[in-house]
């Protein structure tokens, strides 16, 4: 019975008829995710020496594909994509290299495993990084799987099934998403999602894309980049949310350089023809302008189609925090506060925020140190910039042309635009007329910048300078009397 | 069976021994070279050892503990040494996890908490 009560502190005194205010909580700030923003908001805390616990828990794929501390983009996301968009890259210079006067007789094959191992490698010693640096900061982490089971406290379950509960002055819920799956037969059984990908102990060999996100993009650009045999199925456009201007462009240099696409056709089931690591796959596909069915043969099924927040099993109903039924998503205000004044929430699962590592970042060093430290200064999502890693790489900040044209008017925005041929893909020859910049300026502001797209070699180191520039509100007039760089593709 | 503990000096002997266990955890400790007074030419190796040696009774059945002595001061600053180029390691002392990531870097191995997460979780 005493045991019985200590680990139902909030029951017992329910019963009796107080209302459940313990004197002091286990801790001031418990983090439910250790991702990019939850290591962050907690590593800050620290700093102002609150007491503080992470909770780290991946539910393993379909697949059983797991992974350590550090969330999506140490594990699953931006880091091994960027590890094989450069492999994939770096194909393409070994055949550029030739042109320049390397000299090499082999040809040239690439070994999945190699570059697998390495990455993964890399991954672990991030994870172990994570690590030392809670203990060294005395943050507890905890692997275990929380949910909230009371206004204050927390129900953590590690892979073992064993449950302990902790109370907590104030909660950030940074749990972020997973994959979505079709719901189609066989999906879950034999397709793989970016959450396998990275890890996948055998080369994927001719893979079919399913999705149009830049996830789907990306993977496929590399996955062909690498030399396999890469097919792309669209439901219907390329990058929804991204200017579709630079979407289609994206897209039509992915398939002159070897990706297939198959537009406007969604998977309605998945077979097994042949196990095997890989198999053979039968997908069989549907039009969404007709009745067309088609069928092909691949040895892997990447789903990429979207990622849905993990908010669903956590207890939020239990302590009254709202959630947007039908996406997952929580509304917070612009402190990250729930509706729950006391549970605050950061990174990928906000509703109305860009998916972003940084902003999930930046999102809860300023939350604890409005909490923590007396400041004030709230998250800035305007003007965020980003960069798509697709085999021709594409940056932004600010509007896209469809979303300035609709928020000021075509008669108000101006557009100036460019091709350019990158010095470095002169001599071997390579496209001349596909990389692209082009900015946004909204001409009652004295023609200030409000958006900005390039796309062509590191898209990302060119941008972030530009985002800066944004920032201090930059106009199409300083823009031109800043001189370049040359030579350089950011001079254009 | 509890943990064992090797003591070897230079690449080619840790390289040997590691090897002979393969299949069974293995933990390594790599210090400066001692002199006839047992003194090592490295202070922060000096103040490490004794933090371990302290956490070893943590240590996973069946794991061996290799002690390893990399050399003299010299040999260590040199950059292409074969510690530095084929174990990676990038200073003294260093304790890690053979054949993972997991490792703990010259003021990282002064404290016991450190040390100890690295020989008993995963």
């Amino acid at each position: 019975q005493a045991h019985k009560e200590e680990d139902n502190p909030q029951k017992t005194m329910e019963v009796n008829g107080l209302t459940p205010v313990p004197d002091s909580y286990d801790y001031d700030l418990i983090v439910i995710g250790g991702g990019s923003g939850g290591l962050a908001a907690a590593k800050e805390a620290a700093k102002y020496e609150k007491k503080v616990m992470v909770l780290d828990f991946v539910t393993p794929t379909p697949q059983g594909s797991s992974w350590g501390l550090g969330g999506t983009c140490v594990n699953v996301g931006c880091i091994p994509k960027k590890l094989m968009h450069q492999a994939a890259l770096l194909g393409q210079a070994l055949q550029d290299s030739r042109k320049f006067g390397w000299q090499f007789t082999e040809e040239v094959k690439h070994n999945w495993m190699t570059m697998t191992e390495s990455v993964q490698n890399y991954i672990g010693s991030l994870n172990w990084g994570y690590r030392v640096t809670l203990r060294d900061t005395k943050v507890t982490y905890e692997n275990a799987y929380g949910e909230f089971v009371g206004p204050h406290t927390i129900k953590a379950t590690n892979k073992k099934g064993i449950e302990k509960l902790y109370t907590a002055e104030r909660f950030i819920i940074a749990t972020g998403e997973r994959p979505r799956y079709l719901g189609i037969p066989g999906d879950r059984e034999y397709c793989i999602s970016s959450d396998d990908l990275f890890s996948l102990p055998y080369c994927p060999g001719k893979t079919l894309v399913v999705g149009a996100s830049y996830v789907a993009l990306e993977c496929a650009g590399f996955l062909a980049g690498l030399g396999l045999d890469v097919t792309v199925m669209v439901r219907s456009i390329l990058l929804r949310g991204f200017d579709q201007d630079m979407a289609n462009k994206i897209g039509e240099y992915m398939k002159e350089h070897g990706v297939n696409f198959i537009r406007e056709f969604v998977p309605i089931k998945v077979e097994q023809v042949e196990e095997g690591t890989p198999g053979i796959l039968k997908v069989t596909a549907k039009s969404t302008t007709g009745d067309q069915i088609i069928e092909g043969e691949y040895n892997t099924v990447l789903l990429a189609i979207g990622r849905d927040p993990c908010t669903r099993k956590i207890g939020l109903d239990k302590v009254g925090v709202t959630i947007n039924e039908k996406t997952g998503k929580i509304p917070v205000n612009d402190e990250e506060q729930t509706n729950v004044p006391h549970i605050y929430a950061i990174g990928d699962i906000l509703q109305g925020k860009l998916e972003l590592t940084p902003v999930a970042i930046q999102a809860g060093k300023l939350l604890v140190r409005r909490l923590y430290a007396g400041a004030t200064t709230k998250c800035d999502y305007v003007n965020v910039p980003t960069t798509v890693f697709t085999p021709l790489e594409y940056g932004a900040c600010g509007y896209s042309e469809e979303t300035a044209v609709e928020k000021f008017g075509e008669e108000n925005i101006e557009v100036y635009h460019s091709h350019f041929w990158p010095l470095e893909w002169t001599v071997p020859s390579r496209d001349n007329n596909k990389c692209y910049a082009k900015i946004i300026c909204n001409i009652q502001d004295n023609e200030r910048v409000i958006g900005f797209h390039v796309l062509g070699p590191n898209a990302g180191e060119v941008t972030q300078g530009f985002a800066a520039a944004i920032k201090c509100g930059l106009t199409k007039e300083q823009l031109d009397s800043t001189i370049g760089i040359h030579p350089v593709c950011a001079e254009v | 069976m509890g943990w064992e503990e090797m003591q070897v000096r230079g690449y080619p002997e840790f390289v040997r021994t590691a090897q002979s266990y393969h299949g069974r955890p293995i933990f390594a400790l790599f210090c400066g070279d001692k002199d006839a007074e047992g003194r090592s030419w490295c202070p922060d190796c000096v103040t490490a050892e004794p933090v371990v040696r302290k956490e070893l009774h943590n240590l996973p059945d069946e794991s061996v503990f290799i002690y390893c002595l990399v050399g003299d001061r010299a040999y260590w600053k040199d950059p292409n040494n074969e510690f530095r180029k084929n174990l990676k390691l990038t200073g003294v002392p260093t304790l890690l996890k053979y054949g993972t990531p997991q490792k703990l870097v010259e003021e990282e191995c002064f404290k016991a908490e450190l040390v100890r997460m690295l020989f008993t979780e995963d």
